[in-house]
């Protein structure tokens, strides 16, 4: 088989809800401080959970008018700006009109998203005619002067993964020069919380918000709505090395499977997510041993993260207690449909770092829930090896290798 | 400064090629659904649990409907698919839904909400379904979501398939036409049909004479109004592919910064194989099947 081209990430681009831009977001999630609050912008007395982990007011992307800016979804004007920002970040920004820029997007319910804001602003365009509507990643790409494909991918919390392997695929098939890749959800909504909450899905520990997402904890009773997103710049190593670019980390291996076992209760069975892990491993040539960091799926439920842990169990076997694990959903919330891209982000800050980021609120280990955990504290050490997987509603399971690149 | 690439120069794109091994196009009109999940095509054994259908979208319905009539039409079993992929392109998954859904939170607040609200209705659901009623461990996802949905779909598997541990690919598209605008109730116009194509695709082999979807990145650029946006457009352009052997491809849709996607046919040949064209009417939902006479090699 042809050898992979290697593909590496030189661009981010993120807002989550310890912050808005990569220096900001690596302190806070070393630090072990929680994004999770009393949910503001609407009403929640009436809902079963009423915190969630929301973003600030988004940044508006340089050039543009903020009053136009600011009259988008916010879905969209999060987009936009990560998009802005990882094209910025990898020094592409000025030059993107030279190149093929790609673009795929992880969109769980573009759809449903806006029309739930339009509602939320007083509109009805959920009621009218939407034949001339423009997806979000064809109107990123011309509002942005993208000269390449664009996609948006759905699996639900593991859609920002299945876009960094479609990326990463585009690229070795030489359909883009570079590629935007990545996720956004803007869930925290009426709506969202209702949907989750009326699922019981949802911590009900209203009172003490920031100890509400308490992943592998015995205590955790659900985890907590959160929002943000992340985008990445990937590029063939040649072209980044040939421009010295600033590298962050090569994405390495990519794995999925799906449970066919039920829509939204992970399977009792670890082989279909075990599977996508090893699959991962060996696209990146990595044994378990070598693996450095683990940023778990881990959402705080009691069912699914003793699910992982078995799944974790398979596949590093006796090293299932040397490598280290944390759930960063602890501090971020569950983001959904961009959960899986702010995750692969605390990868690269611990790569980048030196420092795992920790599972915060873990005070009282789940004894079905036994690894190696970071727990409360970050942790210093060289991460040349980081993993994340990633889980979704409609049994979907993927699993990302990153790779430190040397010199 | 000196420009990164010439964007007059062709780009050195590979070509994706795909055998559609098994395809079916099914329409459905809103009448038609409660019988059609209770029953959604023939081929599935022992009766699907209601609990798989029962909160499902009405195109979620439709896309497994298409494509456990590409199975049969095929001579496939249901069995056959266990380590496949599927990507589903579903156009507006939900919107009905969701109308009425706005309404109750309105209306009655938080509790008005249905817990089978998000896990039926985002954009991952349809492939998610599938996956589950076929027993598919591959990859699932959702693509697109709004329209052009359907070109989503076939680029999201193409270059899944394209990863060699996948031995096939189901893609699957649905939309409903005319575009199904609520009413105040959640209600669908009558003469809203909802379309669902379903396609099996497997890695070219040289010896295929069938419809193929080839992807190619190149420097040429198409003139423009030669894309398929709509699954109806889609059906309607496989047919003559399917039908006219002197009919070598037909362009799909253009690829932004250069490049297209198209079907046409295998070059394997044409000793021994025969298009046709199968109409079929079960139960009051009216199919339109096109296939290829090559589709049983890839029967296991």
């Amino acid at each position: 088989m042809k050898p992979r081209t290697a593909v590496w990430i030189t661009g981010v681009g993120a807002m989550t809800p310890l912050g808005d831009d990569y220096e900001e977001i690596a302190d806070n999630l070393l630090a072990g401080r929680s994004g999770v609050r009393s949910v503001s912008g609407f009403d929640v007395s009436q809902h079963p959970s009423q915190i969630a982990a929301q973003i600030g007011k988004i940044r508006c992307v340089p050039g543009w008018d903020p009053a136009e800016f600011y009259s988008l979804f916010r879905l969209e004007q999060l987009t936009l700006w990560c998009c802005y920002e990882a094209l910025r970040d990898a020094g592409w920004w000025e030059r993107r009109e030279e190149l093929r820029v790609g673009l795929v997007l992880g969109l769980g319910a573009e759809w449903l998203t806006l029309w739930d804001s339009d509602a939320h602003r007083g509109g009805t365009s959920v009621f009218g005619s939407q034949a001339d509507a423009e997806p979000l990643a064809s109107s990123t790409q011309r509002k942005l002067r993208l000269n390449g494909p664009a996609l948006s991918v759905a699996a639900a919390c593991a859609s920002g993964n299945y876009a960094l392997a479609q990326a990463r695929r585009w690229l070795e098939l030489g359909w883009v020069d570079v590629c935007l890749a990545g996720a956004c959800d803007a869930g925290v909504t009426a709506l969202g919380l209702a949907g989750f909450g009326n699922l019981r899905a949802l911590s009900r520990r209203n009172d003490q918000p920031e100890a509400a997402s308490r992943p592998f904890d015995r205590g955790r009773d659900g985890f907590v709505l959160g929002e943000g997103g992340a985008i990445f710049v990937l590029e063939a190593a040649e072209t980044a090395r040939r421009r010295s670019a600033h590298v962050y980390a090569e994405v390495a291996g990519c794995g999925a499977s799906s449970d066919a076992h039920n829509m939204v209760i992970p399977s009792p069975d670890p082989e279909p997510a075990t599977a996508a892990m090893r699959q991962a491993l060996a696209d990146a040539g990595v044994a378990p041993a070598e693996i450095d960091y683990i940023n778990a799926h881990a959402t705080s439920t009691p069912v699914g993260d003793i699910a992982e842990t078995r799944v974790l169990e398979a596949v590093l076997g006796p090293a299932v207690w040397k490598v280290p694990v944390s759930s960063t959903k602890s501090m971020t919330g569950h983001c959904l449909t961009a959960a899986a891209a702010v995750e692969a982000l605390a990868c690269l800050i611990a790569m980048q770092r030196g420092a795992l980021p920790p599972t915060i609120n873990l005070e009282d280990a789940d004894p079905d829930c036994a690894l190696c955990h970071v727990a409360n504290e970050a942790r210093p050490r060289p991460v040349r090896v980081a993993v994340s997987n990633s889980f979704g509603f409609g049994g979907s399971n993927t699993c990302l290798v990153l790779k430190a690149v040397s010199g | 400064m000196t420009p990164i690439r010439d964007p007059s120069a062709p780009c050195a794109g590979t070509a994706i090629c795909a055998d559609v091994v098994a395809s079916a196009g099914i329409r459905v009109t809103m009448d038609q659904f409660p019988d059609l999940r209770q029953r959604p095509g023939p081929g599935l054994g022992a009766a699907l649990p209601a609990s798989v259908l029962r909160h499902a979208d009405e195109q979620t319905v439709a896309g497994l409907a298409a494509v456990l009539h590409a199975i049969h039409d095929f001579q496939m079993d249901v069995t056959d698919f266990r380590d496949w992929g599927i990507v589903a392109g579903p156009c507006f998954l939900g919107r009905a839904t969701l109308a009425v859904a706005l309404q109750r939170l309105a209306a009655e607040g938080a509790w008005g909400i249905s817990p089978h609200f998000i896990p039926h209705r985002s954009q991952h659901a349809v492939a998610g379904t599938i996956s589950q009623v076929l027993k598919i461990v591959g990859p699932n996802l959702g693509a697109g979501g709004g329209p052009g949905s359907v070109v989503q779909a076939l680029l999201a598997g193409a270059a899944l398939l394209q990863d060699n541990r996948l031995p096939g690919v189901w893609i699957v598209a649905t939309e409903w036409e005319p575009e199904a605008i609520p009413d105040a109730n959640g209600g669908i116009p009558p003469e809203a049909v909802c379309h669902a194509v379903a396609l099996a695709v497997v890695a070219a082999r040289p010896s295929w004479t069938g419809i193929r979807l080839r992807v190619l990145a190149r420097g040429t650029r198409m003139a423009p109004g030669q894309s398929v946006q709509t699954v109806s457009q889609l059906q309607g352009l496989l047919t003559p592919v399917v039908g006219d052997y002197a009919l070598p491809h037909k362009v799909v849709w253009t690829l932004e910064g250069g490049g297209w996607m198209e079907f046409g046919r295998g070059e394997g040949g044409t000793n021994g194989t025969r298009p046709e064209r199968v109409h079929r009417a079960e139960a009051r939902v009216r199919f339109d099947v096109q296939q290829s006479g090559a589709g049983t090699e890839n029967k296991r």
